[in-house]
Parts: C-alpha cells; structure tokens; sequence
C-alpha cells in the first residue's frame, strides 16, 4: 500500500494538537508504516515543502502575515486541507482580543520589540481557505485523532458530529451540572465527541470544542437564565473559544 | 392465595442467594444524589423506595456505543462475542418491564439482533413495585405493553411478598425457601395493571403536519438528546464504520441515536428528509404514539416519567398528546 503523504503545521497556537498525535505512543510505529510524516516542522527536521500532499492537517489560527504564506501554500499542494483542534476549525483562545488595537494590545506584551509587528486579529482558517473537514477540541481526543488518520488511508474524511455534549453526559448517567447544581455548565452548547470528559468528572464544560451542530440559543439562554447566569455570563464563555458566538 | 414473605431484614440474605446465580445489579443512590442501576455487591442494599433511575434496563442490552462488528481481510466480517454469564436485574418497576417487552418486540422479532438476544436471554429480571409520583403516567392509558419479570416482589408492611412469573422464577423461589415465609395473603394490586391490556387499543390518528404544536415543541427543544437517551423503547441508533490503522481491519460501531438530531433522517449526499426540528418532533409524536411497522398503534411511552424529568425546558410529549386527542383527531 502506498504510504499517505501528510504535512502536519501549526500556526498560532500551542502545538497542543499536534502533541496529542505525538503522544498516541502506542500507535506510532504503525503510523510511520501507513504515513509519511513529510512535513512536520514540529517533530521532525529539516522541514521542507516539497511536492504535494495527500493530506495537510494545520493546527491553529491565522494571526501572522507568513502563517497566510505557508496556509496557502499547503492548500495549493494538498488534496484535503483538515484544521485540526478548535483554534483551527473557530479561531479559538487566540482570538479573545479580537476587535481591540492591535498595536495597543502587541506593545503591552512585547514592547518596543519588532517581534510581532504584523500581527492581525486572528482568524480560523476557513476564513482564508478551503477547509474541506476539521476535528474539534482544545486538544482533540486521540481516538478522534487516530481516526482521521486510519480514515485518511482510505480517503474518507470525519463524519460531523451532530450532538452536543450534554447527550454523551446523559449517556454516562451524570448528574448535570447545571440543572442540579446550578453550575455554567456549556455541554448544551457545545459539540459532543468528547465524551463528556468533563463534566462526568464534575467540572463544567467549558465550551472547548466549539459549537454544536444544532443550537437553540434563545432558549438555552433561558434555561441558563432559571439558573442564574445571565446572557453576559453565558456569553463570556461561550466565546472563549469560539468569537463566532457574536450573539 | 399462598404467597411468599419476605421480611425486610432477610433482604440482605435473599440478594445473596439470588448471587449464587450471577452478578446482581439493581437501584443505587450514588453520592451525587443520582439513582442508578448499578452493581449490588455484596452487603449493598438497592434503594427500591427511589421514583425511577436516570437510565432504564435498556443499557444493559444496548449499549450506548458498541461495536456490533468486526472485520479483517481474511476473516470478514464478525459478530463480536458476547459472554453468556447470566446477570439479575433487581428492583425492576412495571413501566421499565414494560419498556424492555418493547425492545424484545423490536430486536427479538423477525429479524433477531444476535448482540441484544444474547444479552436478553442471560438477563433475569426482578421486578419490584412502586409508587408513582407527578411525573409517572403509566396509569394515563391502559398498555397492550407486558410488564413481564421472572420474579416480583411486591412492598407490603415489614417486608415484601414474592411472586414467580417464569421457570427461572420458580427455579429461584425453590432456592429461597429458607427466607421466605408462606402465608395466606392478598397479593395488593401493583402498577402493573396498566400495562398488558388486551382491550382493543384507541387508534391514534396521524397528526397534521402544519399543525402548531410542533413548532411550539421545536421552539423550545435544545436537541440536548436527554429525552431519547433515558427513555426505556427509545432505541434508534446510529450505525458507523471505522477502518483500523492497519489498513486491512475495520469496526461497525452501533450507538444511540435522537430523532431531533439533524444526522438522524439525512442520507446520502447531505439530504435530509426531516430538515427542520418541527417536522422530526411530529416523527418523534408519531414513532411514539402512532408505532411503525410491526407496532404499528403500539404506544411506546410506558409512563416512566424520565423524559419529562430530563427535559431542560419541560417539553411533554404525553402532554401534547392529550391535547393532539382532546382536539377530536
């Protein structure tokens, strides 16, 4: 079988996406076997963009003039272009300042250094390419991770999840957090696939893998209202995340 | 007639007997104030004075995600093995008895589901009675449903009174004996009688679909999924397949599903024959009151309450179907 030909890069983020990929200790030996790791600037080097790529999977938003550069150009050379974690596929953390000065904002962190002197608000990728699937998560779950990849050797792409955090937290028979505790609890906001790793441990979603499929805001802001936090609250949090909850 | 008691304090000894046949699951408060079924080991005692638990007996026999197939190159596809160890359900009430007679209706019937057979026949089922509380409706309307168990035991004054309803019932009441007083007792009425009703059932005639209601439904409906996902009969699910990184092995993997999922009616090529949340909230009146197929005119609401519990916004279904009836339909 013809090895897959992946370019793995990260832009503004972490690299906490791409070190869930790394982690999956168990299954790497089998994944140099089915994949050729031909670009991956964060495991190994050197890292050069030759050729095209069966598959691109890009970690993180856009914030950086050159993070344009190399997103086009890994669009150009791949069959699938993938955003990989939340920050990719929504924009993600880097995106909470949106809106603000930048130039007020890069001189509070960086001062007089030229460091990051073009920056931009950050923006998700689908903002400036094609992105043909994505999976979520702040970092997504190995199992996701490692089932794009066994996908991927037969060109298929994730299917989309349809349901929300709240339905695999049910599935778990666990006390909701919001209804019997009155705790901000965004599981019902919020795309499951995660098996609601959170809250069946008693913390309360936080929203990290983005948007469910299917919302119903106007009333999920009432129920959230009956438990006393009101939009401002619930909004908050929302678009830690994800600043396309504008709401 | 000559029943069977059961004084309280001998309960303890009668879960021990009953171990000697297998693992005994039934009612548990855990520290979080949930009730679930869950395992009884021994000195455990279940909590049979609770309403009903957050899931129904429907996850032992489905569960909520599992791989129904394997597959490998050079052995094709596979059904998983499924161990034959019996497993005793205890405390079962008479709506949830209900509701697994549903299931058997579903995937013991023409074309048997080997996984859930498998798991039916090692299941022993203990019920127990109850009182129902404001959410429960199984007295709403008499059920052609069977609230069927191998052994019952009904609550009296200092203990319970045991009655058999199978072979392995009778089997199990010969090895309790030497817990169990005979008497001369009436055997009081349980909520069973709602259920197993032989009277020609009221056919429910198929909703409108421009009516209001499922608009007024799908307005307040949050598609969390808590209402499928606790429901006894509630048993669409969902079926995907996943390829091993080996290129050569594959999985099928069965997990529930929810007819307010936008996933649930869409085919191929992304189209969908229920786009918006008011039409599948009229299929889901429909599966529940009007039945497909074989079941057809089989109302599969068994009374439990648990959706009604679980609903974040207090969507009704038996509400609305009241009113749908009460409108001359």
């Amino acid at each position: 079988m013809r090895k897959i030909r992946l370019a793995i890069a990260g832009l503004t983020a972490c690299s906490g996406c791409q070190l869930s990929l790394l982690n999956c200790e168990d299954e790497l030996p089998e994944l140099v076997e089915r994949f050729e790791f031909s670009f991956f600037p964060l495991a190994c080097s050197p890292a050069e963009l030759t050729g095209e790529y069966d598959a691109a999977m890009v970690e993180g938003c856009l914030s950086m003039p050159h993070e344009k550069e190399l997103l086009l150009e890994l669009r150009a050379r791949s069959r699938y272009l993938i955003a990989l974690g939340t920050c990719a596929v929504w924009g993600g953390i880097a995106t909470l300042r949106n809106g603000e000065n930048r130039e007020q904002l890069r001189q509070l962190v960086y001062g007089q250094n030229p460091v990051a002197d073009a920056t931009f608000d950050p923006k998700s990728l689908k903002d400036l390419v094609q992105v043909d699937a994505g999976i979520v998560g702040c970092p997504p779950e190995t199992a996701e991770l490692l089932r794009l990849l066994a996908g991927l050797l037969r060109g298929a792409l994730p299917e989309a999840i349809d349901y929300p955090v709240c339905t695999e937290c049910n599935m778990r028979e666990k006390l909701c957090l919001l209804l019997g505790q009155n705790k901000i609890c965004l599981g019902l906001l919020t795309s499951g696939g995660c098996g609601a790793k959170c809250p069946s441990l008693s913390v309360p979603c936080e929203g990290c893998r983005g948007p469910a499929l299917e919302t119903n805001l106007e009333e999920s802001f009432d129920v959230y209202a009956r438990h006393g936090f009101d939009r401002l609250a619930v909004r908050g949090r929302l678009r830690r995340f994800c600043p396309e909850w504008l709401l | 007639m000559v029943a069977r008691f059961l004084e309280i304090s001998n309960l303890k000894a009668l879960l021990n007997l009953l171990r000697q046949r297998g693992p005994v699951h039934g009612p548990l408060r855990g520290a979080d104030g949930v009730v679930r079924f869950a395992s009884l080991t021994r000195g455990v005692l279940p909590d049979l004075s609770a309403s009903r638990t957050m899931l129904p007996p429907k996850k032992y026999l489905l569960y909520p995600r599992e791989r129904i197939l394997t597959y490998t190159d050079h052995e094709g596809y596979r059904v998983p093995a499924e161990p034959g160890l019996p497993l005793i359900l205890f405390g079962v009430h008479p709506c949830d008895l209900a509701g697994v007679n549903y299931l058997d209706k579903i995937f013991l019937g023409d074309d048997p589901d080997p996984l859930y057979s498998a798991r039916r026949a090692r299941l022993i089922l203990v019920g127990s009675s109850c009182i129902p509380d404001r959410f429960c409706s199984c007295h709403a309307s008499p059920s052609p449903l069977q609230a069927l168990s191998d052994l019952f035991l009904h609550t009296v004054d200092g203990g319970f009174i045991l009655t058999s309803e199978s072979a392995c019932g009778d089997e199990l009441l010969a090895r309790m004996q030497s817990v169990l007083e005979e008497c001369t007792m009436d055997v009081p009425e349980d909520t069973r009688r709602f259920f197993g009703s032989t009277d020609a059932v009221p056919v429910i005639a198929e909703p409108e679909a421009t009516g209001p209601e499922w608009q007024e439904c799908a307005d307040h409906c949050l598609g969390c999924g808590a209402c499928s996902v606790c429901c006894p009969t509630c048993s669409c699910f969902d079926v995907l397949e996943f390829g091993g990184l080996d290129g050569c092995s594959a999985e099928r993997v069965r997990q529930w599903d929810n007819c307010l999922f936008k996933g649930h009616a869409q085919v191929a090529g992304g189209l969908s024959f229920r786009k918006d949340r008011a039409e599948r909230f009229r299929y889901r009146y429909w599966h529940k009151y009007g039945g497909f197929g074989p079941l057809r005119d089989v109302v599969s609401c068994v009374g439990c309450g648990r959706c009604r519990v679980a609903c974040p916004t207090g969507i009704d279904l038996r509400q609305l179907a009241g009113q749908l009836d009460k409108g001359g339909k």
